[in-house]
């Protein structure tokens, strides 16, 4: 299938921005309480779209079909941002893969089939990183996607996600209907899991600096050499890929939506530790694992259509430490 | 996953529960209807089939209830949307969605309802396209897929995932068959869409009753290809729910091997025409060789029983009295 970007659509760009810019549209973001879909409404926000449509999932359960068709045919919204998906890590995806998959599945074929048959004009399907393959070259491209096996720590939830793509894939094929799909690397920010056990590296140190600077603790050790090399986007960075998305891209293949950044465990822990204010000492236990040595995707199609980033790391871990500290330390008192 | 087989496996119960309602879903279809006729064959008693429009396995609050009244015992789970290269180039946001919508309903109504044990049928188009020849279950998900049919593998690698994933994290009884091409009662011989091996015997059928002199086969016939007859995949089907409880799929082939060549000649002599076979070297051959690694489930005690010459006799008297009978 041809790619269609760039100066070979052009009167269907302009027709495209011309769509984005009715501000009154209405526009239906799945997963609105997320990481993801929460920035997403943000920016939208902020950028003065005024008709959003959101559902809490007591409200609306995805993985029901007859419930989303006929939320569907009421609300006819113009464009869809599907960020709704149920997620988790390691230990989740291990114990309860069957609910990975299989609510993951029966979301997205929910919501892109109603909303194909109730008019969406185009919908954005967001998945993560994890749908590469373990052994996938770095930086990752697009073109690595199936090339190989993938991490079975995640895999049910991977698995889920590619089909995903795929079914958008297939949907803009025979019906020519305009489904775009994003691929985030990690992301971090406000809304993030902040879980002891759960969250990731992240939100992870940043708990751990913040409770050792309040419990006046000496020193606080992180598993690992430190060496592995790590990229992270901040979500409202990912928000404005997404928009910046809707608008310019309708192109087949998905799109890797990376910050092109990388740093070291080290960095980002004496990062977090510097924004956090903490103040003992910062060890290494050499004798755990290190994990993956490196992980980055290849963001130069985004990069090439226009995108940048313009959250850095820095301002990025002070803002979220700062909605950490009045979202979730001033609610645990 | 440690795979359950051999001397770890549980005792089989299916095949001393004559009466257990057993669901068949697709049992119209190529494969559905050789189980259905294995099961009779077998003295079971009690399957539950449904059409289509009796029940569309895409529409899950259907399903659920289904399930829910009928509560079988068994399933097997072979209907899908199903169709050549170029259906699925046609029709990718169907072969992906239908096929996704009724595993994803099936399966999960299956276990909720307390379905002992679940088949799920695939096909050899899940490997990748460059996959080692003799295929073996561990190539899934290690190379790219066949372009043509991908929206098709997708879903199918969906499946078989899904069927583990409810094994490990409930402990249900969910396994995997993927067979390699089929043929036999109630394929497909459409003069456009059919595979290979209905193709060739229409054709011949079709030369032999106009008298023409010669039927011409595209390419050198030197590719090799793998056919398993479907009351041979039926019969693996059986065994499987009897013996086997694994993670991991298995693969259901036959492990004989024929040239083009030799298939083309095998059928015209089956069909009985009498003028020339003829090969049209400047078209293309297609992948030179497609087998697959059938070891795992030979380990377990199956072996095919029907030839391919007799089982070309059975499926070109099944043509001649089911699709030519019913033109004339």
């Amino acid at each position: 299938m041809a790619e269609t970007i760039g100066s070979d659509r052009t009167c269907d760009l302009f027709a495209y921005i011309a769509e984005m810019s009715d501000k009154s549209a209405k526009i239906f973001v799945a997963g609105h309480r997320g990481l993801v879909g929460s920035a997403i409404v943000r920016k939208l926000h902020q950028l003065g779209y005024t008709n959003l449509l959101l559902r809490t999932h007591a409200e609306l359960d995805l993985t029901r079909q007859a419930d989303v068709e006929s939320f569907f045919a009421q609300e006819k919204p113009v464009h869809v941002i599907l960020a709704a998906a149920k997620v988790g890590g390691i230990h989740a995806n291990n114990t309860y893969p069957a609910d990975f998959i299989a609510v993951n599945l029966q979301i997205q074929t929910n919501v892109i089939h109603s909303a194909y048959l109730h008019g969406v004009k185009k919908l954005l399907f967001l998945g993560s990183s994890c749908i590469y393959p373990k052994f996938a070259p770095q930086p990752i491209p697009e073109s690595a996607l199936l090339t190989g096996p993938l991490e079975p720590t995640n895999e049910w939830y991977a698995i889920a996600k590619i089909a995903g793509i795929k079914t958008c894939q297939a949907y803009r094929i025979q019906y020519k209907w305009d489904a775009i799909s994003g691929m985030p690397t990690n992301l971090y920010g406000p809304n993030d899991n902040f879980h002891p056990q759960n969250s990731h590296v992240l939100p992870a140190l940043m708990r751990r600096f913040h409770e050792a600077k309040v419990s006046g603790a000496e020193e606080v050790v992180v598993w690992g050499s430190g060496s592995p090399l790590r990229e992270f986007l901040h979500v409202d960075d990912l928000a404005d890929a997404c928009v910046f998305l809707l608008e310019r891209y309708s192109g087949l293949e998905h799109v890797n939506i990376g910050s092109g950044q990388e740093v070291t465990i080290k960095e980002l822990a004496e990062l977090v530790k510097e924004v956090v204010g903490f103040e003992g000492k910062l060890g290494w236990d050499s004798t755990k694992p290190d994990g993956t040595p490196r992980k980055l995707m290849d963001s130069s199609k985004l990069a090439a259509l226009g995108w940048t980033p313009k959250v850095s790391l820095r301002d990025g871990l002070r803002q979220t430490y700062e909605w950490y500290l009045e979202n979730v330390c001033a609610a645990s008192k």
